[in-house]
């Protein structure tokens, strides 16, 4: 009896390291990738330990014109990714914050005060449900029309509306579970219905509200679509600029698993910090 | 709740500001969806493309060519019919092991459980264009993959994933089931974790069998949970764009184009709006019905309890 739980238990390791290994592998190729020189990206048999490991592929993304070593004579010509850096780092926090307050007021609107009707929560769901392709095509033509083609201004409204659907229905979640008593007590001490909101039910759910935040950080920061289609020099994002430089550059495979990984680290850091939030993130708060 | 009403002040009556806390949301809606979506009716229904030189609204009108124009479109009905079919193969898949990992997870006791399910949920965190990057690497020819394949095999093993239609669309399938099988353990995993555990321990006191139990107790009471997680992930894989846009650019030829993919490239890349609206209004009205059709069971399992 003793033995068979012993052999059971090694299986059920097996079982979980084998899954661990399949899931990691991909990323630690890449990872490994970003570290080799030129002669090793292709070299035969592969090896997961880079045998002369370099910083190049990183430093090449942001100084391409720097003559370090072989790849930035390689890569000379690509463009470098500091501005699509910065336009992501502009972009995605506005749009964030923009989707979060708009979220936190209309959710507070619905769940407090049926606001806009029982239709109104699932309307908003709509932006997630249709392929984005297909605001895509109208989009265009109004933008074109109103000159926000290739600026900040443009992508942040598209993803503040585009990420609204998790931020309500995330918020309105929380929201739900504040108890009405609480601010009904507020009320009577004197306190308008504006200051309740924002001192009573406000900071009952902040920690919810920056889970939310971080989770809508996380969409924006991947979207690829409209960035590829609304920007072309000015507004360009990571994403993009990802998909960009594999074109640029060829097949200049460490610079390109460089800025991938480059590209992932801050999600996986926002991803990590709300991983017990995240079935309800993306379940839109149906699945708690 | 008559108590804001006391201090007559018109922002502070329900109604007000209910209407005024909605407002931004309804601006933005208006801007970004609603007038967007009037624009795409008008343009399906002319023919337009920017490099006419009139502007959009001079466009001549078209009535339904454009409609017709693509139920006898076989680019376009080729694409919709393989985004469907990599729809079920990718979500069904998804599902059938994202079940099986989750019921271990809940059933077998082993250590640092908590650690390897974190460890298992990085993909679905990733930009889509970062995961297909990665597996455009792993299956490059002279790739990780092909070199595992060599070593197994022998040197004919070694394959030219993108030179072939069928593989290069299984290469995109499995870099999707890699980056959203953690999505479907993760709500199926905490589904398990919420069930109620006395119905079980009934059914274990009178001797039920654990797949029994497993399929009279515990499918049963996960199935709204279940169908949840089905129809926004197929909602969400039927959008595919990035993995195919990055992986193969829907090469060979166009035989791994998605419907996304498609649409991209006739409305923006050959600049047809006129054409690209219409083929997104077939889409936006057939997955409008299917979405309807797949939360009819939701809503009959809700309604019931």
């Amino acid at each position: 009896m003793h033995k068979r739980t012993w052999v059971s238990g090694l299986i059920r390791w097996g079982i979980v390291l084998a899954i661990s290994v399949l899931t990691l592998t991909p990323v630690v190729w890449v990872l490994s990738l970003s570290f080799k020189p030129p002669q090793e990206w292709l070299a035969y048999p592969p090896t997961l330990i880079p045998r002369q490991p370099t910083l190049e592929n990183y430093l090449v993304l942001f100084w391409p014109g720097n003559p370090v070593g072989v790849v930035s004579e390689m890569v000379r010509t690509a463009e470098p990714v500091t501005r699509a850096f910065i336009n992501s780092l502009i972009i995605v926090p506005i749009s964030t914050a923009l989707s979060i307050i708009i979220g936190f007021l209309a959710a507070y609107g619905i769940s407090r005060f049926r606001a806009g009707g029982n239709f109104l929560p699932f309307s908003v769901l709509t932006t997630r449900m249709f392929p984005p392709i297909a605001f895509a095509v109208p989009l265009l033509v109004y933008y074109r029309s109103l000159g926000l083609i290739d600026t900040h201004l443009g992508l942040i409204l598209m993803y503040t509306t585009f990420t609204l659907a998790f931020s309500l229905w995330m918020i309105k979640g929380f929201i739900d579970s504040v108890p009405r008593h609480i601010e009904e007590a507020a009320i009577l001490d004197g306190a308008s219905r504006w200051r309740v909101m924002f001192t009573i039910t406000l900071p009952l759910i902040r920690g919810g509200l920056a889970a939310a935040a971080l989770f809508v950080f996380i969409m924006n920061w991947t979207e690829f679509l409209f960035a590829l289609i609304f920007t072309s020099r000015f507004a360009v994002t990571l994403p993009v600029q990802v998909s960009r430089y594999a074109g640029a550059v060829g097949r200049y495979y460490g610079p390109q698993a460089a800025l991938g990984i480059v590209a992932s680290i801050p999600v996986l850091v926002a991803g990590y910090m709300i991983q017990r939030y995240l079935v309800r993130a993306f379940t839109f708060g149906l699945v708690k | 709740m008559h108590l804001s009403t006391r201090w007559g002040r018109w922002w502070e009556e329900d109604r007000w500001m209910g209407q005024l806390l909605i407002l931004p949301m309804q601006l933005l809606i208006w801007f970004v969806l609603i007038i967007p979506m009037l624009i795409v009716i008008y343009l399906s229904l002319v023919s337009w493309q920017p490099i006419m030189g009139v502007d959009w609204w001079q466009a001549p009108f078209a009535g339904l060519r454009n409609y017709a124009q693509a139920l006898q479109d076989q680019r376009f009905l080729s694409a919709l019919g393989r985004t469907i079919g990599l729809v079920l193969a990718a979500v069904g898949l998804e599902f059938l092991l994202g079940l099986a990992l989750a019921l271990f997870f809940h059933y077998q006791e082993f250590p640092a459980k908590r650690i390897f399910s974190s460890i298992i949920l990085y993909p679905m965190m990733l930009p889509w264009v970062v995961v297909g990057l990665c597996f455009y690497l792993l299956f490059l020819d002279k790739g990780p993959v092909n070199y595992v394949l060599i070593q197994l095999f022998g040197p004919g093993a070694s394959v030219q994933w993108y030179q072939n239609p069928l593989l290069a669309l299984m290469t995109i399938v499995l870099a999707d089931i890699w980056q959203w099988t953690p999505f479907m353990f993760l709500v199926i995993y905490s589904g398990l974790g919420a069930l109620p555990p006395e119905p079980v321990e009934a059914a274990m006191t009178l001797g039920a069998s654990r797949w029994q139990i497993f399929r009279h107790i515990v499918l049963p009471m996960l199935k709204p949970v279940i169908l949840i997680a089905l129809i926004i992930r197929s909602l969400e894989a039927f959008k595919i764009f990035d993995l195919v846009y990055i992986m193969t650019g829907g090469g060979p030829g166009t035989s791994t184009e998605s419907l996304s993919l498609y649409l991209y490239r006739t409305g923006f890349v050959y600049g047809q709006l006129s054409y690209a609206a219409a083929m997104a209004l077939l889409v936006l009205i057939l997955v409008a019905l299917v979405a309807r059709l797949m939360v009819r069971p939701l809503e009959m399992e809700l309604e019931s309890r």
